[in-house]
This record gives structure tokens, C-alpha cells and sequence, in this order.
């Protein structure tokens, strides 16, 4: 329970600081057309770097070597690792990780890692790590008589949160200079594009349909109820008039 | 195997959802349309309850049509692409 307390800490910084800014910079001005866009552009580099991080990308390498290793996930770096849910993790904290080595044409290496993909992101669904470990083990070669393959991983190589791109496939190609086309993702990023202008379509057509009439109900009933509220307070106005009249009688004549 | 339930449930309840709003959009243009048609060139002397008599049949044949029943890709392709990710990569 005292660890959820923690989330008030960002919750007051983000409230504080959005009402700062907003009576800081006030509609209209300079600043606030600036924040406007420092905004947009932080959600179109997340946008970027999420899809970066998520689509499948191919690289054109030598297996060197596989290994697993006994790694701890931390609160850095958890959410560059498979869910404790899927088939090869089974612990939170600390749990065996294969890695493939690797080495590019121009001999830099690069590490992957090898782990199944949770149920639900990314939407991988890949179930055959031990599979693909095996693959690996039997493309493994040496730079004199070398055998290229073309591994398609998702995600980053991070030396300094200890994060690996997971590997998803591994084929064979003829040579180092192959070039794969990336078919793949145009049609992702295509699809992806139409879903969203389908979904600003939908709330253009539910807006104009739906929406601004209720509005247009909503500001008559409210001229109404404006109305009705002049003709209440006259009547008050009369009423207490009336009241203060007869307290008048009252009142002892001079 | 729990997770592959969990997994069907969530698409389950996120296709119906993308399922009725699709609906619903797809029928709002029609009316739309329709309305439109009738106001272009209302017939002579014909007023409201006629206009309501035709876009409700209008509506009620685009119910039974083609675009209502193709909606049901909407379920149909995701787990096709659901079965092919899963034929590729393992």
C-alpha cells in the first residue's frame, strides 16, 4: 500500500507544474504557443521512439556464439524484458536469459537476447526461444569461412540499462550484402495510418452528428433556463418586497 | 495457457467495442446521406413523416446489405493476422 503513496510524489510535481505554467503563461501567449508545441513534439518523438523500439527491423550478421546468462531485472529495465508471465520467464527479480552473439560485416558485434514474447505486447506471439537458440547454435561460425544470416529482432542495445533486442528469426542468406526490403514494416506503418484517419473520421462524423447538436439543445435549454431564472428572481424580488412591505406596517409611526 | 485465454478475452472485448463503433459510424453516414438526398430535391408537397418513411427504409435495406456484413471483418481479420503471426514466427 506505502508503495502506491509514492505515485502522489509525480501527481502534486505534474498538477503543480501544469498550474504554474498555466497561470504562468496565460491563452494566447508567447509561452504558451511554445509549451504548445514542446508538447506535440514530445508525443510525435514518443510516437517515434515507441514505434522504433516495437517494430521488427533485420540485420545482416555472423553467429558467433550463444550463451544464457542469470540476469537481474530491476525497476530500469523491466519493461525491456518479457513479462514474468510468458513461457521462458518465470521470475520478476532474476531469471536465466539466452543471448546470441553476433558479429556485423565490418566485425562490430552485437548481442541479442532470446526470449519469448508475452500474450499481448509486443504482438510477436513467439513461443520457440529454445528453438531458435538451437538454430543459432548451428549457425555459429568463424570470420574465415563465414555464414551469413539475416536475424529479425525488435528493440534496443543498451550497455547502460543492460537491455538487448530480442530476436525473433533467423534465415540463412547468401551474403553479407544482401539487403532485405522492408515489406513488413510499409504495410504495418500503411495499416497503422488508415486505422488512425478511420479513427479521426469516426470523431469528426460522431462530433458533427452527435455532439454539436447536444450542444446547440444544450445552450437553447440553458437560455431558457436564463430566462426562467430573470422571471424567478423578479418574483422574488416581489415577494421580499411585499414581505418588507408588511414588516413596514409594523413599524412604529413616527 | 491462462495467458492465451486472458489474451482472447481482451481481444474479444476490444473488437466488439471497435465492432459497435464501426456500426454505428457506418450507420450515421448513411442517415446522413440519405438526409442529404431528400433535401437535394424534396418531392412536391411531401413533408416530415415522408422524409422520416424514406430515410427509415433507406436505412432499414442498408441494414440487410453488403457493408453490414462485411463489418464482420472487423473480428475476422485480426485473427487471421493473429494466425499468420503466429505461423511465421514459430
Amino acid at each position: 500500500m506505502s508503495g502506491y503513496l509514492y505515485w502522489i510524489i509525480p501527481a502534486v510535481l505534474i498538477c503543480g507544474g501544469w498550474l504554474y505554467l498555466h497561470y504562468r503563461y496565460p491563452a494566447g501567449s508567447r509561452g504558451r504557443t511554445r509549451i504548445r508545441w514542446s508538447i506535440r513534439g514530445l508525443g510525435l518523438l514518443s510516437a517515434f521512439l515507441f514505434l522504433n523500439y516495437t517494430m521488427p527491423s533485420h540485420d545482416i550478421v555472423r553467429i558467433t556464439g550463444t550463451d544464457s546468462r542469470l540476469t537481474t531485472i530491476g525497476w530500469s529495465n523491466w519493461l525491456f524484458y518479457a513479462s514474468p508471465d510468458s513461457g521462458t520467464a518465470e521470475s520478476t527479480s532474476a531469471r536465466q536469459i539466452r543471448l546470441i552473439y553476433a558479429a556485423f560485416p565490418d566485425g562490430k558485434s552485437y548481442v541479442y537476447r532470446n526470449e519469448d514474447t508475452g500474450w499481448i505486447w509486443p504482438p510477436y506471439f513467439k513461443y520457440d526461444s529454445s528453438d531458435l537458440q538451437a538454430e543459432a547454435s548451428n549457425f555459429v561460425s568463424t570470420s574465415e569461412n563465414p555464414k551469413w544470416v539475416m536475424v529479425t529482432h525488435y528493440g534496443w542495445r543498451q550497455a547502460v540499462l543492460s537491455i538487448y533486442p530480442n530476436a525473433v528469426r533467423m534465415v540463412p542468406v547468401a551474403g553479407p550484402d544482401a539487403k532485405p526490403f522492408p515489406w513488413l514494416n510499409i504495410v504495418i506503418l500503411v495499416v497503422l495510418a488508415l486505422i488512425l484517419l478511420m479513427i479521426r473520421r469516426v470523431w469528426l462524423q460522431f462530433r458533427e452528428r452527435s455532439v454539436d447538436p447536444m450542444v446547440a439543445d444544450a445552450s437553447e435549454v440553458l437560455d431558457g433556463i436564463d430566462a426562467q431564472a430573470d422571471a424567478a428572481r423578479a418574483n422574488v424580488r416581489g415577494v421580499i418586497g411585499r414581505i418588507g412591505a408588511w414588516l413596514n406596517t409594523w413599524r412604529k409611526k413616527p | 495457457m491462462i495467458a492465451i485465454l486472458r489474451l482472447l478475452v481482451v481481444a474479444l472485448v476490444l473488437l466488439t467495442l471497435v465492432y459497435f463503433v464501426t456500426a454505428t459510424y457506418l450507420r450515421s453516414t448513411h442517415r446522413e446521406k440519405l438526409e442529404k438526398q431528400w433535401d437535394a430535391d424534396p418531392p412536391a408537397g411531401q413533408g416530415e413523416t415522408e422524409r422520416r418513411v424514406f430515410i427509415d427504409a433507406g436505412m432499414k435495406s442498408y441494414e440487410r446489405g453488403l457493408g453490414m456484413k462485411l463489418l464482420w471483418l472487423v473480428y475476422i481479420l485480426p485473427l487471421i493476422a493473429f494466425g499468420l503471426i503466429i505461423y511465421t514466427i514459430n
